[in-house]
């Protein structure tokens, strides 16, 4: 493999990691501050990805994208909020196989109304123009799209960083893993700002949802295409660590991306993601950046 | 007595819900439209309503709806009112395992419409073999299901085009082209093997010179699949081969084709491709749709066109607004064989109806007869070859230009060949798993 072709892979594993990353970093999110496997965050990231196609169908390319974009966040986002209100907050102090089962009977109810509201064809959305075409780079090509998303990411990947370190908003998330009692008692409403992180998690689903859609065909199975994945890279990278899942993702898309150009390796491309999370749970059980839990 | 008939609402409501009862139990005979019936016989079909393969199952199970429709218009069979029990199985290999059983054991169906999958037809046809109920399979198409002596199944007729037969077009058609390097990708499961053994086998001996860019453990890529496919479509780049030979449908050949375009809107120009692939697929991605594309397909019903499958396909859309896809196509054809066969036997015994299935001929949506072959029971249906090309208006996506539709009789395999499999004349050092067409003697020569 020559340096263009490493250079080609790198960058298809990267667009990979790219839209992982940011479905997965909702996760971690919320398991971080709520402590709650949300098994339907890939129903919220499908929900958008239909959203959006509807939405681009509707109003044409030029705006399509954009406004979908928009109007799969609000929707994303009050749906996030009234899960988090009527189901999550009944089952925080039960064990997680209850939330799990929970969040997981969500995920059935929510795969039965994308079939009846948008039926079982999959759909297709184009690119916003501003992201259509390619470029021509040591004798390859590549789309400008999976640059699109590779920045995208980057830039979610710091909104995030920005929002949880340098804002109030952050403190209390900070303040609420490590104790929400004596935030509680410190007089912040620590019910609303669940609510809120809920909200902030669903709306990264949404996002990896709207930004995936004009690079695959939208279906009612993606749900669980991509949330076996997204848990795959927050237990490499550690629940509740947003750093953990950038690095998660990086790893998953590269072993995926490169692991399947090699005779050797290319039947077990998939597995090898399996075991380096079967690994770290054996090695380091709170992943590579999480933190053991109290 | 009186008070019993004060209010005549509440009586009227009562004998409408003891009817409703009499009926569901089966009691007496029951009506549609002027049409009496003896009761009702069930016809079960689990397919893929949700899953990788949603697209299809969804046109399945609209088509074997409309087929029992009219059949029932017809007076159902033998007097009885036909009804179809559809189950979905996610595109899962174990839910339709319990689908059949449930078909088969709870809700006693008569018989049974085969899965879209081959490894689902591979796990399920012991069960129907083992309860003697007929499949008559439209979609499922590995060879190896009517060849290999484990899989063989008296009950099990198929009358869509196997791996076999279109493999060997699509070697045939790519060896014709010139192409010299080839690079191949399918879907890691007995279908895909089987379609992409043929292939091979077939372009070898079109063009011997021809050689496959990748090797053969990349040729397969996990199923179901991961959504992405930048490193198929990056290897393709990094091989740059003069065709591509693919067998991946529905989602993934959708994804397939989306992201390689993102890539270079050029790439199907670049590296030409011959796939299999169906009116699903071309009015999915619509004007997306590479032209140019070197297609085989099972029942296209554009290039078909005759006064049955013409007036299929108004009734179709008018009932589903959209066209039949090639699964539609095939799935109303099973359901109407199943209906002539079981109406001649005059009876619902399997046997009986083997007797009027096997070595008999239908008249198809696809504008011929095909006769199912004794020996494996697989019928003489044809394949439609063409390239991809713009419609004209005529239709939301493109049809096809130089069409071919191959003969059945034409690419079936050959029965010689088809018994050396069986006799085990086809393998390794005598090791069963190695078991291979193009190992067999009369190939071979």
């Amino acid at each position: 493999m020559n340096p263009a072709q490493v250079l080609l892979f790198a960058v298809g594993g990267l667009s990979n990691a790219a839209y992982l990353f940011i479905v997965a970093a909702g996760l971690s999110l919320v398991f971080g501050a709520l402590r709650v496997i949300n098994m339907a965050h890939g129903s919220l990231y499908m929900i958008a990805a239909f959203v959006t196609v509807v939405v681009a169908e509707k109003l044409g390319l030029a705006f399509g994208f954009w406004s979908g974009l928009l109007a799969a966040l609000i929707i994303t986002g009050v749906i996030g909020a009234i899960i988090e209100i009527v189901v999550l907050r009944r089952v925080y102090r039960a064990e997680h196989l209850v939330q799990l089962l929970g969040t997981y009977a969500l995920t059935l109810i929510i795969a039965g109304l994308v079939r009846i509201i948008f039926g079982p064809n999959y759909r297709t959305v184009k690119s916003p123009a501003l992201f259509t075409g390619s470029v021509s780079l040591a004798g390859f090509s590549y789309s400008v799209y999976s640059f699109f998303m590779i920045g995208a990411a980057i830039v979610i990947a710091a909104g995030v960083y920005v929002m949880l370190y340098r804002t109030a908003l952050g403190r209390n998330i900070r303040a609420a893993v490590s104790d929400p009692e004596l935030l509680s008692a410190s007089g912040i409403d620590v019910a609303r700002l669940f609510t809120t992180v809920f909200v902030i998690g669903a709306c990264l689903a949404a996002l990896g949802g709207v930004i995936v859609a004009p690079s695959q065909a939208v279906g009612s199975s993606m749900d669980t295409d991509v949330l076996v994945l997204a848990f795959a890279i927050s237990v490499i990278g550690g629940l509740g660590s947003i750093v953990g899942s950038l690095v998660g993702s990086v790893i998953v898309g590269e072993v995926y991306s490169f692991g399947l150009q090699y005779a050797v390796t290319n039947q077990f491309a998939l597995a090898f993601v399996f075991i380096i999370m079967a690994a770290v749970l054996i090695i380091r059980p709170w992943g590579l950046f999480g933190t053991p839990e109290q | 007595m009186i008070p019993l008939i004060r209010n005549p609402l509440r009586w009227a409501v009562l004998a409408a819900a003891a009817l409703l009862i009499v009926a569901a139990c089966g009691g007496g005979g029951t009506t549609t439209g002027t049409t009496t019936f003896k009761g009702t016989k069930k016809l079960g079909l689990s397919t893929t309503i949700s899953g990788v393969s949603a697209l299809y199952g969804k046109a399945i199970s609209q088509s074997v709806k409309l087929a029992v429709d009219d059949v029932n218009a017809r007076g159902g069979v033998n007097g009885y009112k036909i009804e179809a029990v559809i189950l979905d199985d996610n595109t899962d290999v174990n839910k339709a395992v319990q689908n059949t059983q449930q078909l088969i054991l709870q809700e006693n169906v008569v018989a049974m419409i085969g899965q879209v999958l081959s490894s689902q037809c591979q796990a399920t046809s012991p069960i129907s073999k083992q309860n003697k109920v007929v499949v008559i399979a439209p979609i499922c198409n590995s060879y190896q299901l009517t060849t290999e002596p484990d899989l063989i199944n008296p009950y099990y007729v198929s009358i869509v085009p196997n791996t076999y037969m279109e493999g060997t077009s699509a070697g045939t058609l790519a060896g014709k082209l010139g192409a010299k390097r080839i690079f191949i990708v399918s879907p890691n499961y007995l279908f895909g093997r089987s379609e992409t053994n043929a292939f091979v086998a077939a372009l070898k001996k079109a063009n011997p010179s021809a050689e496959i860019a990748n090797s053969e453990s990349t040729w397969y890529v996990p199923f179901p699949t991961n959504p992405r496919w930048d490193s198929t479509i990056n290897a393709i780049q990094a091989t740059k081969p003069d065709l591509v030979y693919s067998n991946i449908f529905a989602a993934d050949q959708q994804n397939f084709i989306k992201q390689a375009q993102g890539v270079d809107p050029d790439f199907f120009k670049k590296y030409p491709m011959t796939t299999l692939s169906s009116v699903d697929d071309l009015s999915t991605l619509a004007s997306s749709y590479p032209l140019g594309m070197h297609l085989y397909m099972r029942a296209p019903f554009f290039a078909l066109s005759n006064s049955r499958m013409d007036d299929f396909v108004k009734r179709y859309r008018a009932r589903y607004n959209e066209y039949p896809s090639d699964w539609a196509v095939m799935s109303y054809d099973a359901v109407q064989v199943w209906a002539k066969a079981t109406g001649a036997a005059g009876s619902f015994d399997s046997a009986q109806v083997l007797k009027q299935l096997v070595g008999k001929s239908f008249q198809s949506l696809r504008g011929y007869s095909f006769t199912i072959r004794p020996g494996d029971q697989q019928a003489n249906v044809g394949e439609t070859i063409g390239t991809t090309a713009d419609s004209g208006g005529k239709y939301p996506f493109p049809t096809l230009k130089e069409v071919t539709n191959l003969k059945g009789d034409d690419i079936m395999m050959p029965l010689t060949l088809m018994n050396e499999l069986r006799d085990g004349k086809c393998e390794k050092g005598g090791d069963p798993k190695t078991t291979d067409f193009a190992l067999c003697p009369s190939w071979k020569a």
